[in-house]
């Protein structure tokens, strides 16, 4: 009873959330507006000629479009709020943590029930709030000043911090003065550490954990630790840091390896990990496996996805011409025309046809 | 009646650490009589060889408006920071290093070179005379 219960409130909280005004997606603007480094390029799609084809290790380069423009469309956050679902199971599941309380147990009617239920999903749309997806920021370049009669004067540099009140942490001033004279301001790698000494934020380490070092990581992400990386990559970087950006990509890389995809679901990772994979289109075994397990609707939202991120493409443009496909036609057109592995995609829609016919349905299912 | 903004050391036995303080000029740093704490600058490099100089401007600025006045080497060290002109203090004080660091290095120089003096000289009287073991 409890959870048909759970499981019908989440559904509907969902719903009236994706509607409601009060939950538009927005989360990840004021995050966006601020980054400065975010290059003026246009519109949400852009064309498939001008953006270049790039594995985790490409993302660094300067000409790399931003995908945080995409990301913060309004129709990109509903899919993604969609597929992520909302499961109060692991949302809540119990964490060792500081701070982990004891469970309460409570006797309630069915109207408190209901009530508690409601706040619960609600807070838990907190935790399911997506680390935005950026590209790398620009290196900071920038001398204030050229003094060649310093030189001698100090062996080591000075590092000098603004510790004012109540000033933005993208914004304190960090500068360096050389021991060749040349007075610059700090790059991003400096800034991130002296902010840390100065202004601690939990969760941070000062350097580079030797948990995100390649050989270590390879080590966890064998070990099945996915979601606790990437929860520990978004407390330790900067999301636009390029470091996290290898870390998140290279452990997106590994779940499309092996298939997980179900690991993330209904965590605050498992939007930004669509996204990446719609964004660099490599969607194919991903498909593949919400076809396997059935949904359809998820298929179909994974596709519109696909669409709304490069408009340009070629099963965009068939299926703005045929305006009653349905959802079958729309990814088999996918399938036909954009997959990178046709064959496999095809060869999972076929297998789902067959499993409709056999249980005699073909209405979506979730 | 001198307000100043100077350093304060604290810190203990080689290892000294500078508060930036307002505080009157001739008082005793540890007095305890400080009017307010804006900053810090550790002398010590740090393993990334940086010495941190942390300073709140607003702070600074609000009470170089009452009338406080940094000393010399605040001011020098606010200088480097790009707050103030550099002082001529730091200018004078990297010539002085420079030229010590050259005249050391001409020394280390004249040292080796007559050092290779002395060597060969030394082989060369080391080395037996041929006549001599001849007539013997």
């Amino acid at each position: 009873m409890a959870a048909s219960m759970k499981c019908a409130w989440a559904r509907c909280l969902s719903t009236i959330l994706l509607n409601s005004t009060k939950h538009r997606c927005q989360i990840s603007q004021p995050l966006y507006a601020s980054c400065s480094n975010i290059s003026g390029d246009s519109g949400e799609g852009g064309t498939d000629q001008t953006r270049q084809e790039a594995g985790p290790a490409d993302d660094t380069k300067k000409h790399r479009r931003d995908p945080g423009k995409a990301f913060t469309d309004v129709r990109v956050q509903k899919i993604l709020l969609r597929l992520t679902g909302l499961d109060l199971d692991k949302v809540y599941e119990y964490r060792a943590a500081k701070g982990a309380g004891v469970a309460k147990v409570a006797l309630m009617s069915d109207q408190q029930l209901k009530k508690v239920y409601e706040s619960a999903s609600y807070k838990a749309l907190r935790k399911l709030q997506m680390p935005p997806v950026l590209g790398a920021r620009e290196p900071i370049d920038e001398v204030l000043s050229e003094d060649p009669e310093l030189e001698g004067l100090n062996t080591s540099k000075l590092v000098f911090i603004d510790i004012s009140q109540r000033v933005p942490l993208k914004k304190r001033t960090i500068v360096v003065r050389e021991p060749n004279g040349t007075l610059r301001k700090a790059s991003w790698e400096e800034r991130d550490v002296t902010l840390q000494k100065y202004f601690p934020q939990s969760g941070r380490k000062i350097g580079l954990p030797r948990m995100f070092q390649q050989d270590n990581l390879e080590c966890m992400l064998d070990d099945g630790k996915h979601e606790y990386i990437l929860n520990r990559a978004c407390s330790q970087f900067e999301i636009d840091d390029p470091e996290y950006i290898r870390v998140t990509q290279r452990t997106y890389e590994h779940i499309d390896g092996n298939g997980k995809f179900e690991d993330l679901r209904s965590t605050r990772h498992f939007g930004p990990m669509i996204f990446y994979f719609t964004y660099y289109k490599k969607i194919d075994k991903l498909l593949v496996a919400f076809l396997e397990e059935e949904s359809l609707e998820d298929s179909l939202d994974l596709v519109k996805l696909y669409h709304i991120v490069h408009p340009s493409c070629k099963s965009a443009e068939k299926v703005a011409s045929m305006p009653d496909a349905t959802p079958l036609e729309i990814i088999r057109a996918f399938a036909e025309m954009d997959a990178t592995q046709k064959s496999l995609v095809q060869q999972a829609i076929q297998t789902y046809e067959k499993e409709c016919d056999s249980t005699g349905s073909t209405q979506l299912r979730r | 009646m001198a307000l100043a903004i100077r350093f304060a050391l604290f810190g203990c036995t080689n290892r000294p650490f500078f508060h930036i303080v307002v505080m009157e000029k001739r008082r005793a740093q540890r007095s305890g009589k400080i009017k307010e704490m804006i900053g810090s600058y550790d002398p010590m490099p740090n393993q990334d060889n940086q010495k941190l100089v942390a300073v709140d401007f607003q702070k600074l600025q609000k009470w170089l408006g009452f009338g406080a006045v940094p000393t010399k080497h605040v001011a020098e060290l606010l200088g480097l920071g790009g707050f103030y002109p550099i002082h001529p203090m730091s200018y004078i004080k990297a010539k002085r290093k420079r030229t010590l660091m050259e005249k050391q290095v001409a020394d280390m120089q004249a040292k080796e070179e007559t050092q290779e003096t002395a060597a060969i000289q030394v082989n060369e009287d080391t080395q037996p005379d041929s006549t001599e073991d001849a007539s013997q």
